[in-house]
């Protein structure tokens, strides 16, 4: 073999163990050497199961070319974010809290991984309960970013994106609260995409903004960012908010008409990223398709609504962690005592001053004036996509205002880091899908290209994002970069 | 108009955390900036504007009423710290602290 | 101290539903199996978990809705109760607070010597029940810790809240049985109150003559779970002296929760921060609304099978009296007992007073309902049949029905073993009543001289003969015919 296993895409690996040209075994242990050699740096998993990841690779090179064909992910390394449960590792959320927990249960798409004959790796960094955007808010250690180690990965699903990224994996499974699935595929160079809400199954997704959540892919290649979205979506019993199956609407005709909103392309945005997002725009003129100027006028509430909404609701889903029958506990005297003693110590202060924020927004007095309001102008949101959508089959907008920034230089200064989820975070508040394409470099690093279609239009996203792989750069690996 | 520390201590109660004298300024400062920025918010005209309780209009789906098995009473308490005959145990509850703040 | 003010009772009443599963998750709902072993990741609150709704108790809480006479809404949702306490494994409970699933209904009461009174019913929704907490120790106060079980935890719940339209104790009591009788019709719920599937908080003020002010600005003071209907009252007839008596004193009443000490029969103070619970609800994200079909409501009204109102009227229609008529319409196992045995059996009446006295007596005796009688109504009808027919008298009856409770035997099986039955064939009575006219030759004649009482000597003679069995009208009218018989014969 002229290139290594790791350095293979999914679909590819897939196809080879189908044939019978390499086994299993060999595709993981490719693998776990390639994160042998970058992870002690990168710290881009809480959790190795190359045990369990040898076994599975042994049972499947005893199956027959049938039994390999017939799961589409077999011979497949995946990478879980350790926000979601499996049964047979730990799950923490990068949390104190829940250090040495093992759920007693998988969720639905760990299941579905499985059925598909995907090969878990282990389980990735990521920000406290998924609250951040560098994977600095981990309680156990940050993940760097893979292209430059002094910089940030981009959070919270900054541990699968920096996994994908390095060649650990070719594919990852994150999550998507505000933009934390694509934003560190910007950060890192890599594909990812947030599905519609409730497209995918949240069962087993521990719950940071339930109203906003979403599980979804993140790969190298949109091929292989479709096979994994393949396996992971469709309705789930046990997922009262998960979609009825129902197909994408119409299919796409070319050419494409394109929105881009000016509200997105303002103050703030770094003019190398503009730079890179014009090219890629008059690239797609070139292609024929239709670009038109569009306003979505409550973009800048939207950041104001996310931060009342999304702790609101964390709030409410992180009282659960108590120290009574799962995760950390500091014994006291009292049950108040024991309360707040095991809280204190148990959580992070980013994930304790969202806890704050969010209760005050709910508390008594308040709820009309935050967490009501927030959901009005969350109407306002959809309203503005849903006008945008009657005239453009796409809006395309930068990932993010700037490319990765530096550890630490953040971390004492939420506000800011809030802002920066300006362009992500209006997906989740209308429950859109949204793809990020790594579409070019900027100061060294690389940029992404955000793309959003109507509730419902995964599959169109894909397919356009599967045309469009032509015009980006070609996969590339960190290779001689080192901090 | 930010929020005081004897406000941030109430909703700290209400939530169940313990703040240090030390970290309260840090806290309040960090609040006090987030509320500052949503309080633009408060300069729309949402009279008329229902909120988005649901992203997806979707009705509530229905499971039927069959049992299921449960865990095992070893698989239910794996996990907790402290553990007496099969049920989670907690220290003393202390009523006039328990269910609520009464700041 | 004559009444300067008047008493404004509301309740709220509990009642767990008699699902298979739980409300949000597939555990059993079974009651005393061992702790925990009845949990799973969803209802013990584990990170990630979901829940999902279950359509029977959806139905029952609307069965429930629309035989309490509520307007059943189309759209309702759910929310999230917020509050830290070791039985609530999510540290929230999963309730109905603005839109519950229905609303305005009522239940009618009958307080004694007045007319009927309407009881308003402000809504009731559906939530899941929390788990048990056993303390290790006497009491919470010096317990040294609790022991947590979560089997109860996610069982579904629905909360009838009461207006404030009751003004006695007595009137609670009357609206809780009466609300119990509805649903024990429904069969919607065990409703025992001592295994906690049905449970009751009272709201108890006193608003002076003359007070202008609204209801909910009346210092309230809230009896918390108390085990018994009997025991609601006891409470808030305590708890109406205990006001009156610090409003009599000039003194302020603090609106709290109390407790109640059935020992004593006294309410004592459990927490005095109403005002400052702060549940923090919102619409739970995880559930999205719940939309009902007006045709599938429809449906379920249809089905409601006859309720305490319209049984009533049907009873005293059949010339129950109306004492009776409560009783068994307040005893569901009853009425649909008296329901059985009714079309085989003529005189309802009869039947009635016999299931009120003594088959209700004997089931007293051993601890037993109508539901699990040993007599089954056919056999009753039987034994009453007897009795009609003149077989049995009265007195044999209860005899043959004592050993029925015991060998679960027919009445004519008993009747046959025991030799029981009336002498009801003249001729063989005759022989007898022919041999004590001879033995008592002189009675014979004090009669013939017009002692009337001389009669009733010989027929004791014949029933003392016949060891009971004769029937005794039968024995008085052949004395007679004997009697003149032989003086014709003699004169």
């Amino acid at each position: 073999m002229a290139k290594s296993l790791w350095m293979e895409d999914a679909v590819t690996l897939h196809e080879l163990f189908v044939a019978g040209e390499v086994r299993a075994t060999d595709i993981v242990e490719h693998h776990l050497e390639r994160l042998n050699a970058r992870d002690p740096v990168i710290r881009a998993f809480l959790h190795v199961a190359a045990e369990q990841a040898r076994a599975q690779a042994a049972v499947q090179d005893r199956w027959s070319p049938a039994e390999r064909a017939e799961r589409p992910l077999s011979g497949v390394p995946v990478a879980i974010k350790d926000n979601i449960v499996t049964e047979t590792m730990p799950t923490t959320a990068a949390s104190r809290i829940l250090q040495n927990f093992y759920a007693p249960y998988n969720a639905t798409v760990v299941d579905k991984l499985y059925e598909a004959g995907a090969i878990v790796i282990g389980k990735t960094n990521l920000d406290e309960f998924a609250m951040g955007s560098s994977t600095e808010h981990s309680a156990f250690y940050p993940t760097r970013n893979p292209w430059a180690l002094d910089r940030v990965p981009g959070g919270s699903s900054g541990g699968s994106a920096a996994a994908v990224a390095a060649g650990m994996v070719p594919l990852a499974l994150g999550s998507d609260t505000g933009g934390s699935i694509r934003q560190p595929s910007a950060y890192c160079g890599i594909i990812g995409m947030k599905p519609t809400y409730g497209r995918v199954s949240r069962y087993g997704l521990i719950a940071f903004a339930s109203s906003l959540d979403q599980i979804g892919p993140m790969a190298r290649r949109v091929r292989d960012l479709r096979a994994l979205y393949d396996v992971i979506a469709g309705p789930d019993p046990r997922d009262a908010t998960s979609l009825p199956d129902t197909t994408d609407a119409t299919p796409l005709s070319r050419p494409w008409r394109i929105g881009v909103p000016r509200e997105y392309f303002g103050e703030g945005l770094d003019p190398e990223i503009r730079h890179v997002l014009d090219r890629h725009l008059s690239q797609l003129r070139a292609e024929g398709h239709e670009i038109r100027d569009i306003s979505l006028p409550h973009t800048r509430f939207a950041i104001a609504a996310y931060y009342l909404i999304a702790p609101a609701e964390a709030s409410s889903n992180l009282s659960r962690y108590d120290g009574i029958r799962y995760g950390f506990r500091r014994e006291s005297r009292d049950l108040v005592t024991l309360y707040e003693a095991t809280r204190d110590e148990g959580f992070g202060p980013e994930v304790k001053r969202r806890i704050l924020l969010g209760t005050h927004a709910l508390s008594s007095g308040y709820y009309d004036a935050y967490y009501l309001t927030a959901q009005k102008v969350r109407t306002l949101i959809r309203r503005d996509f849903d006008d945008a959508f009657h005239t453009v089959d796409f809006v395309v907008t930068p990932t993010t205002p700037e490319v990765a920034f530096r550890l630490g230089e953040r971390s004492d200064d939420p506000l800011t880091m809030y802002l920066g989820d300006i362009y992500t975070v209006t997906a989740n508040l209308a429950g859109l899908p949204a793809i990020s394409l790594p579409v070019g470099w900027a100061h060294g690093l690389p940029v992404g290209v955000q793309w959003l279609a109507k509730p419902l239009a995964d599959h169109q996203l894909l397919e356009a994002a599967e045309a469009l792989e032509g015009l980006l750069p070609p996969v590339r690996f960190p290779e001689e970069v080192e901090g | 108009m930010g929020l005081s520390d004897q406000e941030i201590l109430h909703v700290a109660r209400l939530a169940r955390l313990r703040l240090t004298t030390a970290e309260l300024p840090g806290i309040r400062r960090d609040l006090n900036r987030v509320l500052d920025y949503v309080s633009q918010l408060q300069a729309l005209d949402l009279a008329d504007i229902p909120p988005t309780m649901h992203v997806v209009n979707m009705e509530m789906p229905l499971r039927d009423d069959v049992v299921a098995p449960s865990l095992s009473v070893e698989e239910a308490t794996k996990n907790a710290p402290q553990v007496e005959a099969g049920m989670f145990k907690v220290p003393r509850i202390v009523e006039s602290e328990g269910g609520g703040d009464d700041g | 101290m004559s009444a300067a003010f008047d008493v404004i009772i509301g309740l709220e009443v509990h009642v767990e539903l008699k699902t298979a599963s739980k409300l949000f998750c597939g555990c059993s709902t079974a009651f005393g199996s061992a702790p925990n072993s009845q949990t799973c990741p969803v209802c013990l609150g584990m990170p990630g978990v979901l829940p999902v709704l279950n359509r029977e108790a959806v139905r029952l809480a609307v069965r429930s809705a629309l035989a309490l006479n509520c307007t059943v809404r189309p759209y309702s949702k759910f929310d999230r109760k917020q509050y830290f306490y070791p039985d609530l494994p999510k540290a929230y409970q999963i309730s109905q607070y603005d839109l519950p699933l229905a609303e305005y209904g009522w239940v009618n009461i009958r307080p004694s010597g007045q007319d009927v009174k309407r009881v308003g019913i402000r809504r009731i929704h559906l939530e899941e029940d929390a788990g048990k907490l056993n303390h290790l120790g006497q009491r919470l106060g010096d317990a040294v810790g609790s022991l947590v079980d979560l089997n109860r935890a996610g069982v579904p719940l629905i909360e009838i809240v009461s207006e404030p339209d009751m003004r006695s104790a007595e009137e609670a009591r009357l609206y809780l049985t009466e609300l119990r009788a509805v649903l024990s019709y429904l069969d919607v719920s065990d409703l025992r109150m001592e295994e906690g599937s049905l449970r009751c908080d009272a709201n108890v003020s006193l608003r002076p003559r003359g007070y202008t002010g609204s209801l909910e600005e009346l210092p309230r003071v809230e009896i918390k779970n108390v085990n018994s209907i009997r025991n609601v009252q006891r409470g808030i007839e305590y708890e109406i002296a205990r006001q009156a008596e610090l409003l009599s004193r000039g003194e302020r009443i603090v609106r709290e929760t109390r407790g109640f000490d059935d020992v004593s029969g006294r309410t004592y103070s459990q927490r005095s921060k109403e005002e400052a619970h702060d549940y923090r609800y919102f619409p739970e994200p995880d559930l999205p609304p719940l939309v009902l079909q007006s045709e599938w409501i429809e449906k379920e009204r249809a089905a409601l099978p006859p309720l305490p109102d319209a049984i009533r009227q049907d009873l005293i229609a059949r010339g129950i009296p109306d004492k009776d008529v409560e009783v068994l319409v307040l005893d569901r196992e009853a009425y649909q007992y008296w329901k059985e045995a009714s079309p085989a059996f003529s005189d309802d009446r009869l039947l009635v007073n016999w299931m009120l006295s003594d088959v209700s007596r004997l089931l007293n005796a051993q601890g037993r309902t109508f539901g699990d009688c040993p007599v089954r109504p056919r056999q009753l009808v039987e034994l009453l049949t007897l009795i009609q027919e003149g077989t049995l008298s009265g007195r044999m009856a209860k005899e043959v029905l004592d050993a029925m409770f015991e060998t679960g035997q027919d009445a004519k099986t008993v009747v046959k073993q025991k030799g029981l039955s009336q002498i009801t064939d003249e001729s063989a009575l005759m022989q007898v009543v022919q041999r004590v006219l001879e033995a008592h030759a002189h009675v014979v004649e004090d009669y013939l001289s017009g002692k009337d009482k001389a009669l009733a000597y010989l027929v004791g003679q014949v029933m003392k003969e016949t060891r009971g069995q004769a029937k005794p009208d039968l024995v008085n009218r052949l004395l007679k015919e004997a009697i003149r018989g032989g003086q014709t014969v003699s004169g």
